[in-house]
This record gives structure tokens, sequence and C-alpha cells, in this order.
């Protein structure tokens, strides 16, 4: 596809379908993975043979590399990051990595210095105390 | 990185499912086509999640299969070039080390290492730098399809268990 040349995460170049989409962070996926293998094991004995390799792999992925096990935490952290103008894309990147410092921040998700929205370091470091806070209290 | 999207196929069923239980059919058919698959544009798809709609469906000349237009909402995974994420390493070698973020497979070539990580043959083939500070390495069989890595940058590299820290 003549789009994949200019893709470029970084830049947030990730294609308009993807730009407008709904994109999930590591937990929330975590949660909804779970139900489903729920309501599976309820419909048969063995789930297991039900599901795929790849949901498997995700299954187990998103349980290892889930910061907030918590829902109410993952929603509140959801709720942090949408206060600040951020793309969806970027807003999962932070809530995946949940960087420490306002320059780990800029490293990971370089777009957000970008695209003419001014984002003060202040608002930055302020948006990742208040993360780090839900880290503390879940 | 997980998306939420909506997704359309067309999907055929044999005259031998209608009946009361049709649409039943119809997902459970969906779901065993379309889970588990990958594709270019969409990534990998790792759940379907609903069905939005199932249209009106349309009887094939010839044969008595007839195809219905369905809309679905699934879970996908989709990475990008420039992306950054964890993934667990699976396999070392001189050539560098392949690991697994999710469904898919990543290799980082040696190359795209810090110079100061050298790689250490043995029973546990393994990447440490100099002063034997940072070290990782594991063990598991290759696989085919995989996207290409870096962890020659600010930030990127061993990470410590997400368990562990404060």
């Amino acid at each position: 596809m003549s789009g994949e040349e200019d893709e470029n995460a970084a830049e947030l170049k990730i294609g308009d379908e993807f730009l407008k989409a709904k994109c999930l962070m590591n937990c929330e996926v975590s949660l909804i993975l779970d139900r489903r293998y729920e309501q599976l094991q309820q419909m048969s004995d063995d789930p297991t043979n039900q599901v795929s390799q790849v949901f498997e792999k995700s299954l187990q992925y998103v349980k290892r590399f889930s910061r907030y096990k918590n829902p109410d935490a993952v929603r509140q952290v959801r709720e942090i990051l949408s206060r600040h103008k951020l793309a969806e894309f970027e807003l999962c990147v932070l809530g995946n990595l949940c960087p420490e410092t306002v320059e780990e921040a800029l490293a990971m998700v370089p777009s957000i210095k970008t695209r003419g929205r001014t984002h003060e370091d202040e608002e930055i470091d302020k948006m990742l105390n208040d993360l780090s806070l839900i880290k503390k209290f879940e | 990185m997980f998306f939420h999207i909506v997704l359309e196929r067309n999907m055929q069923l044999h005259p031998r499912h209608f009946g009361p239980n049709l649409r039943d059919k119809l997902v459970a058919k969906l779901m065993k086509d379309v889970e588990g698959t990958c594709s270019g544009r969409h990534g990998f798809v790792v759940a379907i999640t609903g069905v939005d709609n199932i249209g009106k469906g349309l009887i094939r000349d010839g044969t008595g299969f007839v195809t219905f237009p369905v809309k679905y909402q699934c879970v996908v995974f989709r990475p990008f070039k420039g992306e950054i994420l964890e993934a667990v390493v699976t396999m070392v070698n001189k050539m560098g080390f392949f690991a697994e973020a999710g469904p898919v497979q990543i290799f980082v070539s040696n190359h795209l290492i810090p110079d100061d990580m050298e790689f250490q043959s043995g029973d546990m083939p393994n990447y440490t730098t100099s002063d034997g500070s940072v070290c990782f390495g594991a063990w598991l069989p290759l696989a085919l399809n995989f996207c290409i890595g870096t962890i020659k940058d600010d930030f990127l590299g061993v990470i410590n268990d997400p368990g562990a820290a404060a």
C-alpha cells in the first residue's frame, strides 16, 4: 500500500483509519480479553481449544505488561491523559510505558512536541506525576 | 498497539445452516474465520467483541450459498514503524536477538544494539555490557513473520520487572 512508506509513529503518521480509531492500552485490553475468556469458559469445557494462538499470546502479553490491574485505576488513567490535548495513539503509548520524566516521555512520544500543539514541560511533568500517584494508590 | 475497530466482511453460508439459529451460526463462523488472522492493513485480529449489523443475505447465482455482509467490532494488534513498545526476549544469537510483543515477533540486529553490549555465547546466550551491569537473554525456538526493532536509542533497552519498580 502506498501509505506504508510514509508510516512513522514518532510523527503520528499512522494513517487516518487508525488516527481516528479507538486505541487501547494494555490494561484495557487485559480486561476485554479476560471477559472473553470467561465467556468461553462458560460455553465449553475446554476454552484453550477454542482460542487462537494470537489470542493466547496477546492475553499473556497484556497481562504481563499492564501497569494498572484495577479497572477503576485504568479508568482514572484514561481520564487523566484525556485532559491534555493528546491523540489516542499518544495517550495509549504513555499509558503503556509510563515514563517517569519529561525527557523520557518526549523520547517515547516525540509527536507531543510537534503538530502545533504547545505542551509546556510543566504540564507534561504534572501529567506524569498524576499517573504515578494512581499507581501508588492502586 | 491495540485498537478497537469496526470491520466488514462478506460471509458465505451453506443452506444446511439456514434455520432458527442462522444468526448464531453466522457469528460462530465469523469468529472461526477471522480471529487469529493477520492482514497488512489491520494487523492481527485478536478477538471479536461484538457484531454490529448483519445485512440482507444475497443468494449467489448457480449455487445455493448465501452471502451476508457482516459489520463487527474487534480488537486488533497493529504495530507501526517508529512505535515504541515492550517485548519479551525469546532467543539470542550473535546476529542479534528475537523478541515477542503479543502476537508479533521482532528481530533486533546487533547493528541496532548499543555498542557497549556484547554477545556472550554459552548455555544461556546473552548480551552484556562491558562492566557486566546489564544483561538480557532467553531461550525459545524461532518463528517466521517478524518485524525489525532497535534498542539503540534513548531510554530503550532492558527494563526492570514492572512489579519491582516503585
